[in-house]
């Protein structure tokens, strides 16, 4: 158990309730400036082709039209949608259904939209090629000269990397497979599916001089407004982006898009206030999803169920540009003596794959956490017992975790929900609708790092709190505040957070990979001590004085791991004559160390869980292969949840005392869905005694598997 | 060629079927700038009573209800997630139902009671539903929040006691992509117990 504070720990409602339910937070479609133009994209209707020629006189001609912006009279390089190559603003080739083409701005929204139209295009088709493994073969079109072989990508160093697949390895597979008493090869296969958050992107870009300002829904106001500085060429200082209210990202927003920079090169073009909207089909296809793998495992283990060595081969289809890492992770969460890991990330003339929530993760837990019940199947050997002997006790087997929860999780998880109970051996139901059971472990890393806060403390004695942070649905607002007020050892009610805004707020880490808690609440705690130290060596402050604390920490972590974890557990119903799958149990449980606020942290994991249950049994972009046009982008054709879907998913913590990260909290937001597709898998094979190897688990193959 | 135009469309994809009468404009709503109507576009003159309000607009026949609400009236608390009559984060209320305003044409509205969520406090007063939604965390990024305030509005006003699968199929046309059905399942749920209690 964990020692009590007054307001860290306790169930507390939003700050920005009020706004949230009367309509009153304004999202960044709702700014609306004097003489401000409305702008509109053109995209290629082709997965891959030359553009011969662009002319846009017959929209020029139109009255009302101010501006059409194509890669003849804008060159500009979008820094941040592709590591690997350079990335335009208007791409020629064009490499996906949905590459921008051209962007006009107009006195109206309509107009904009017609003007469109008569923009004249001339295209030279190219053959296209639509998965990671077909691009690879001989023969296949190459999206960029020698090769579709993605180049390696760092975190710490941008830019083009060597064109190999990335690689890990530990001990000697070779090895392991010879003192295996059994050998286990199984081929699983993930799709892209889409982020689809609430808000669809729209950016609103206004130079006064030579000081731009942009209102953009992002994750990160301090990455967005170093990307808008780099590719536009613009002193940073000359930036300012704002975005208070934001409508759900899941990795969709981190990074600037580039609707931000198209709207702000159409603002410099016209002279007046831009807004640029992309609608629904535009955010589904020409931004990005989570990236479709196809995982090969070899996995051996002894008879007592021990692993001895897992080896996997992997595919990551990115889409023509690479936003991201293209990972398969999840063999982190077990213990074993040997690995080998190979994924090839490759260029494809699809959407693009990115990051959405716990990036490399939901997909490789669905492949390796299927193996391992497989494993455990065919050994005789319970899911529980399996995972409690092979679960990760080190990091890779060899780093110490600051603190872990998982064997509780998968102990009391399994206790809770009536694991034993439930149990019966796979497919033994009498059917058609045969009920079964599956768990699955994940978890996600809590690092800690760069990021910074101002404390200000004014004579009526309210604190003030500028974090560059903005609030994308995770509460941050609300639990950066909490941390201050605890910090500083005041009520919450004194305390205002000031975020969502460059010019007002230092720099934050960003609302992405589970770090703003960890980050930025860890900025707020070293910045109350020096508030504190004032405090008691001045006393309050009076009149207008203030007492202004600052800190930017930098943590890191020597030789130890940070991770968040979580076992659940649930149990379907399938309906094996009409395909359907019903949730009917669901138990979730994260260790993510001192939970902040337990209201919100409940909301996220509910959320993620019910996610991951979409990606499970529905979601899935869908090419036509002759065409290469995706013929499913929009929410019903995504068929994502609903409120008739989705199950109550009940939510335990277990609060593990980890002596780093303020008041020792870890990771929130990216766990919960890690484990998910993989538990909904195991339970579909316990119920059916079929195992589903290829998502989304839809009627087909349910049927299919029952046949 | 036949040119398709939203208006068309709608009407033909069985949305509705317009009804438009001619109320003499006594003023156009909204403020003055690129978002008036484009004088060759096709127009109508239209007298909506908006959470109680009379407003008599000129609009043009493509408008949505959502977009004049949004762009001419300046009630941006109806968002839109989707445009196109998929997610429910624009629900509105009209004549006490609940409607998608992405996929209703201002023009049909002529005549009508439009509640958005601007109109569901009684002056500083919320709503049992905006209290229950902030007390049981139903928002979390908050963007479809304003349609499912609506659609459960709708529903408890004709159902003050729904059952829990009543209350999620009447909510079945709110998508909420942070998943966050349970809180929003609990909030609504609260808040008729609330309501029924104050009698």
């Amino acid at each position: 158990m964990v020692e009590k504070l007054n307001t860290v720990g306790t169930a507390t409602p939003r700050v920005d309730g009020l706004e949230r339910v009367t309509g009153r937070a304004t999202y960044s479609a709702d700014i609306r400036l004097p003489d401000m133009l409305y702008a509109r994209v053109l995209r290629s209707p082709h997965p891959h082709a030359r553009v011969r020629s662009i002319d846009p006189s017959k929209a020029l001609a139109v009255d009302g039209v101010k501006a059409v912006l194509t890669h003849d009279n804008c060159e500009i390089v979008w820094s941040s949608g592709d590591r690997a190559n350079q990335r335009r603003l208007f791409n020629n080739p064009v490499r996906l259904v949905g590459d921008p083409v051209a962007a006009v701005a107009a006195t109206d929204r309509h107009l904009a939209e017609e003007a469109l139209k008569l923009i004249e295009v001339e295209y030279e088709q190219l053959d296209f090629v639509l998965t990671a493994e077909e691009a690879l073969e001989p023969g296949a079109v190459e999206i960029y000269p020698g090769g579709n072989l993605s180049p390696l990508f760092s975190f710490t160093s941008p830019g083009p990397g060597k064109r190999e697949p990335s690689t890990y390895v530990r001990g000697d597979v070779e090895k392991g497979l010879a003192d295996s008493d059994k050998v286990f090869e199984g081929h699983y296969v993930s799709k892209h599916i889409n982020n689809a958050q609430m808000e669809p992107r729209v950016a609103v870009a206004r130079w006064e001089g030579d000081k731009l300002t942009v209102w953009t829904p992002t994750q990160g106001i301090s990455s967005c407004h170093r990307d808008i500085s780099t590719s536009l060429k613009i002193a940073p200082e000359k930036v300012r982006v704002i975005c208070h209210y934001m409508g759900g990202g899941f990795g969709n927003k981190n990074q600037c898009q580039d609707s931000d920079l198209i709207a702000a090169e159409l603002a410099k073009a016209t002279g007046q206030p831009v807004k640029l909207e992309l609608s629904r089909k535009e955010d589904f296809i020409g931004v990005h999803g989570r990236w479709p793998t196809s995982q090969y495992y070899t996995i051996g283990v002894k008879n007592d169920g021990t692993l001895q060595s897992i080896e996997l081969r992997g595919y990551s289809g990115m889409g023509p540009y690479k936003k991201s890492s293209g990972d398969i992770a999840g063999i982190d969460f077990y213990s074993c003596p040997n690995i080998k890991k190979q994924v090839y990330t490759v260029f494809t003339n699809t959407a693009v794959g990115a990051n959405f929530r716990g990036p490399p993760y939901p997909q490789g837990v669905f492949g390796l956490g299927s193996m391992m019940d497989e494993i455990a199947h065919d050994l005789k050997i319970d899911p529980v017992e399996f995972h409690l002997k092979n679960f990760t006790r080190q990091y890779r087997d060899q780093t110490p975790y600051t603190s872990s929860g998982l064997a509780e999780c998968i102990r009391q998880g399994a206790e809770l929900f009536e694991w034993t109970k439930r149990w019966s051996a796979a497919g033994s139901g009498p059917g058609p609708i045969k009920r079964g059971i599956g768990m699955g472990i994940g978890g996600f890393g809590s690092n800690l790092g760069r990021s910074s806060a101002v404390l200000r403390l004014d004579s009526e004695g309210t604190l003030w709190v500028h974090v560059g942070v903005t609030d994308i649905g995770t509460g941050a607002k609300t639990t950066m505040g909490m941390i201050a007020a605890e910090a500083v050892g005041i009520p919450m009610e004194k305390v205002q957070v000031i975020s969502g805004d460059t010019d007002r707020c230092p720099y934050s880490v960003g609302e992405s990979g589970s770090r703003t808690t960890s980050h930025t609440g860890w900025a707020i705690v070293e910045a109350a001590k020096d508030l504190k130290e004032q405090l008691a060596a001045q006393g309050p402050p009076q009149g207008d004085d203030e007492l202004i604390a600052e800190a930017s920490p930098a943590p890191r972590l020597q030789g130890v791991a940070r991770v968040a974890f979580a076992a659940h557990f649930v149990e379907v119903e399938v309906d094996t004559e009409l395909g359907g799958i019903r949730t009917v149990k669901y138990v979730a449980m994260h260790d993510s160390g001192r939970i902040i606020n337990p209201l919100t942290a409940t909301s996220q994991v509910k959320g993620g869980v019910i996610q991951g249950i979409g990606m499970a049994l529905h979601e899935q972009l869908i090419y036509d292969e002759n065409t290469g046009i995706p013929v499913n982008p929009g929410y019903y054709g995504a068929r994502v949840m609903t409120h008739v879907d989705a199950p109550e998913v009940e939510v335990h913590f277990i609060e593990t005392e980890d002596a780093t990260g303020p008041f020792g909290a870890k990771a929130v937001g990216e766990p919960p869905i890690v484990p998910v597709v993989g538990a909904m898998a195991n339970a579909v094979f316990n119920a059916i005694g079929k195992r589903i190897k290829e998502l989304p688990m839809t009627r087909d193959k349910i049927i299919g598997a029952s046949l | 060629m036949k040119t398709i135009t939203r208006r068309s469309f709608l009407e033909q994809s069985g949305t509705g079927i317009a009804v438009v009468s001619a109320i003499p404009a006594v003023g156009v709503a909204g403020p003055q700038d690129a978002s008036s109507p484009d004088p060759s576009a096709a127009q109508s003159q239209v007298h909506l009573k908006v959470n109680g309000q009379d407003h008599r607009l000129e609009v043009e026949d493509r408008w949505t209800l959502a977009e004049v609400l949004r762009d001419h009236l300046e009630l941006t608390g109806t968002r839109l997630g989707c445009d196109r009559g998929e997610c429910g984060a624009c629900t509105v209320l009209l004549d006490g139902k609940n409607v998608y305003s992405c996929s209703y044409l201002a023009v049909w509205a002529d005549g009508k009671n439009i509640t958005t969520v601007e109109g569901l406090a009684n002056g500083e007063e919320l709503d049992p539903l905006q209290q229950s939604f902030i007390t049981h965390d139903g928002p979390q990024c908050g963007f479809c929040t304003s349609g499912q305030l609506m659609s459960a509005r709708a529903l408890l006003n004709d159902n003050p006691h729904p059952t829990e699968m009543e209350a999620r199929q009447a909510m079945a046309g709110n998508i909420c992509r942070c998943s966050n059905y349970n809180r929003y399942l609990e909030s609504i749920l609260a808040a008729a117990r609330e309501e029924s209690s104050r009698g």
